[in-house]
């Protein structure tokens, strides 16, 4: 019966263990395979590309970890909120499953194409964002190219990508909750919005999680609408991790700066995974 | 019976036995078409089939180095950056071209960017010039504007442009990966720092914050904080622009003139005080892990001959490395960039010199500069983190 295990275990051995175990004793090493101990995560953690202090007085670029929090600061609550918004509101309307089937194409949409897109939306010439701000005779700028307004471009942008997910999510969410429920706190003459808060907000509680765990995981290694939109720039206000990982590899040459920057995502990605695990096993049993 | 059976056999197997080689270039578009029939000649003349492909050289510099690790390669004659292609020479994943390419037949100094001491890891091919500012004739005539021989008298013309009705700013800042804007700073250091100090960054001789790099980084500053150059936008898209009389005024390479409707109407004009010129020759080169080295090789041989050449700059937008070219075969609005570059040094380009990490931070620090130019002081701290050094 083992016998039959042994492909996917060596699969699995081969194409995923190796690989992240090589990357953690890579991000101990110097470029001669020398081992250094701490000295490269002191010096990944220490350069300005990751966390820029200086920023603080001086503005954008504040370094690709406090962008990447930045990222989750704004991108969770508004998918969230706007997806379970959106997923109640268009509950009982005609032709809500194809608004939520529109509202998810941007979801269906490789990222890739998401950051040009993205790109095109805040952009002087052809931006619709602009032609918005027209309409409220708000000076018009490519939003993408300037230090102070790259990242919130991105970070908007990517909400309009992203609430697809948690929209059809919490719509699921919501079909599970028992008719009787409502027609109970109706008739006990609940509010609208006591119902929302007290039966609507707690049942959807295993679905929030899941989203909030793909979410942040998705916030965590974003990369692809950073890298066509503004590379990171300009002059790194928009720089990420996962693009910061890319820069060192590929462009420095130094892998063992982009190992760290790896094992530090791969942390972080477990440290936000846990509470969803977790939540699955309380679940099971 | 026999023989109905051996006649197809024979014939499939000239199918399979028929080289086709895998020509990939940065080349798209217009750019292309002008390149194809250079390619269609040596098929003709060789029966080797060509296959092109477009890869951008920042794709590549992903791409390749995963492919010289799996000892595979994407194509058997690579245009590449001359650093990439010094750089992965010495760690032996490109052939060598000696005896391939005769350097007494090539420019001066053509082939140094890919040679490491007697070793020639690539070839080059036909170059571009980065000459100055572009203008439409008829844009001038219709404006009263002339071409500035002074400082003072460029900063004048920008003034008067920037009073023309419907005009959105004098110069044009193309923008998209970052290049447009390297090479109009690059023509400002050149022009305010002498051409030695493009060398001496390339060779970190010189760090960017002394104060030949800020004599000619603080006069391209005031323009900025003038508002003379416009928001970077698309380089491709901004082109259009300028020619329908959005900007007045282009940096671009000679390449410009391939991509325009009307080249004759094409004029151009370097800063005043500049004696060098960046000379970008187009790098290529063959892989060590190529399936067909002699036929890469004649590929190569061919595309710098002056024969192949002659056919190329023919198109338009190229100027020939190899010697021999008559410059009758050079369009009118070629011939004139070809007397622009007479008498100044001609130059290799910074960044794709230097290549590595500094130059996203180049390119990327240029377009901060570009939109807050106040921040050059941040600019120049960064840029000499990543600078070479020696």
């Amino acid at each position: 019966m083992a016998f039959f295990v042994v492909p996917a275990f060596a699969l699995v051995g081969i194409f995923v263990v190796y690989p992240v175990a090589r990357t953690v004793v890579l991000s101990f090493l110097d470029s001669d395979g020398k081992f250094v101990g701490l000295q490269n995560y002191i010096k990944v953690l220490s350069s300005r590309e990751i966390v820029n202090l200086e920023g603080l007085s001086r503005g954008f670029p504040l370094g690709a970890l406090v962008h990447n929090l930045l990222w989750i600061a704004i991108h969770l609550p508004l998918t969230l909120a706007l997806g379970l918004v959106l997923a109640v509101l268009l509950r009982n309307v005609r032709g809500g499953a194809v608004i939520k089937s529109i509202i998810f194409l941007g979801m269906v949409m490789p990222m890739i194409v998401g950051g040009v897109m993205i790109n095109f939306m805040f952009d002087r010439n052809l931006g619709i964002f602009n032609a918005f701000m027209e309409i409220f005779a708000i000076p018009t700028r490519s939003w993408t190219a300037y230090p102070d307004t790259a990242l919130l471009a991105l970070i908007f942008g990517s909400v309009w990508l992203w609430v697809g997910f948690s929209t059809v999510l919490y719509s699921a969410g919501l079909e599970t909750i028992p008719k009787d429920l409502y027609e109970a706190a109706q008739l006990d003459g609940a509010s609208a919005l006591k119902i929302f808060t007290k039966i609507t907000i707690p049942m959807l509680r295993p679905i929030t999680i899941v989203v909030v765990t793909m979410t942040l995981l998705w916030e965590l290694k974003v990369f692809d609408i950073v890298y066509v939109a503004t590379m990171g720039g300009p002059g790194g206000a928009s720089n990420v991790l996962a693009l910061q990982m890319y820069l060192y590899a590929f462009r420095a040459l130094d892998f063992n700066r982009s190992a760290v920057v790896a094992v530090l995502l791969t942390m972080s990605t477990l440290l936000v995974s846990l509470p969803l695990l977790r939540t699955l096993r309380d679940d099971q049993s | 019976m026999s023989r109905l059976f051996v006649v197809p056999v024979l014939l499939l197997a000239t199918i399979l036995s028929a080289v086709t080689l895998t020509v990939i270039g940065p080349w798209a578009g217009p750019e292309m078409e002008k390149f194809m029939p250079v390619l269609r000649e040596f098929e003709k003349q060789t029966g080797i089939k060509i296959e092109y492909k477009i890869y951008r050289a920042e794709d590549l510099a992903n791409l390749l180095p995963a492919q010289f690790a799996a000892k595979k390669a994407p194509g058997d004659v690579i245009f590449m950056w001359a650093s990439f292609i010094r750089e992965y020479g010495q760690k032996g994943h490109i052939l060598t071209l000696n005896g391939v390419l005769d350097e007494a037949k090539f420019l001066p100094g053509a082939l140094d960017a890919v040679k490491v001491g007697d070793k020639l890891y690539g070839a080059a091919y036909t170059g571009k010039v980065k000459p100055g500012f572009w203008y439409r004739k008829s844009f001038f005539a219709k404006h009263g504007l002339t071409p500035p021989k002074t400082w003072d008298e460029f900063v004048e013309l920008l003034e008067k442009i920037k009073k023309i009705p419907g005009i959105k700013a004098p110069i044009a800042s193309g923008d998209g990966v970052g290049w447009p804007l390297s090479d109009v700073t690059e023509h400002f250091l050149i022009s305010f720092g002498g051409p030695e100090l493009q060398l001496d960054l390339i060779e970190g001789k010189v760090r960017w914050d002394s104060n030949l790099v800020m004599k000619g980084m603080n006069k391209l500053v005031s323009l900025l904080k003038n508002k003379y150059f416009g928001e970077p936008t698309e380089w491709t898209l901004v082109l259009k622009q300028w020619w329908n009389g959005d900007y007045a005024l282009y940096f671009m390479g000679s390449w410009i003139t391939g991509m325009v409707d009307d080249p004759n109407d094409l004029g151009v004009f370097a800063l005043p005080g500049a004696n060098g010129v960046v000379f970008g020759a187009d790098s290529a080169f063959v892989p060590k892990y190529t399936q067909y080295p002699e036929e890469a090789k004649k590929l190569i041989a061919w595309l710098c001959s002056p024969e192949g050449q002659a056919l190329q700059v023919k198109q338009g937008g190229h100027v020939a490395t190899a010697v021999g070219i008559d410059l009758s075969s050079y369009p009118p609005v070629d011939r004139e960039v070809a007397k622009i570059i007479q008498g100044v040094t001609a130059l290799p380009d910074l960044d794709d010199s230097i290549g590595g990490e500094f130059q996203p931070t180049f390119w990327d620090q240029l377009k901060l500069l570009w939109v807050a130019p106040d921040r050059l002081n941040d600019v120049i701290r960064t840029l000499q983190e990543k600078a070479p050094k020696k």
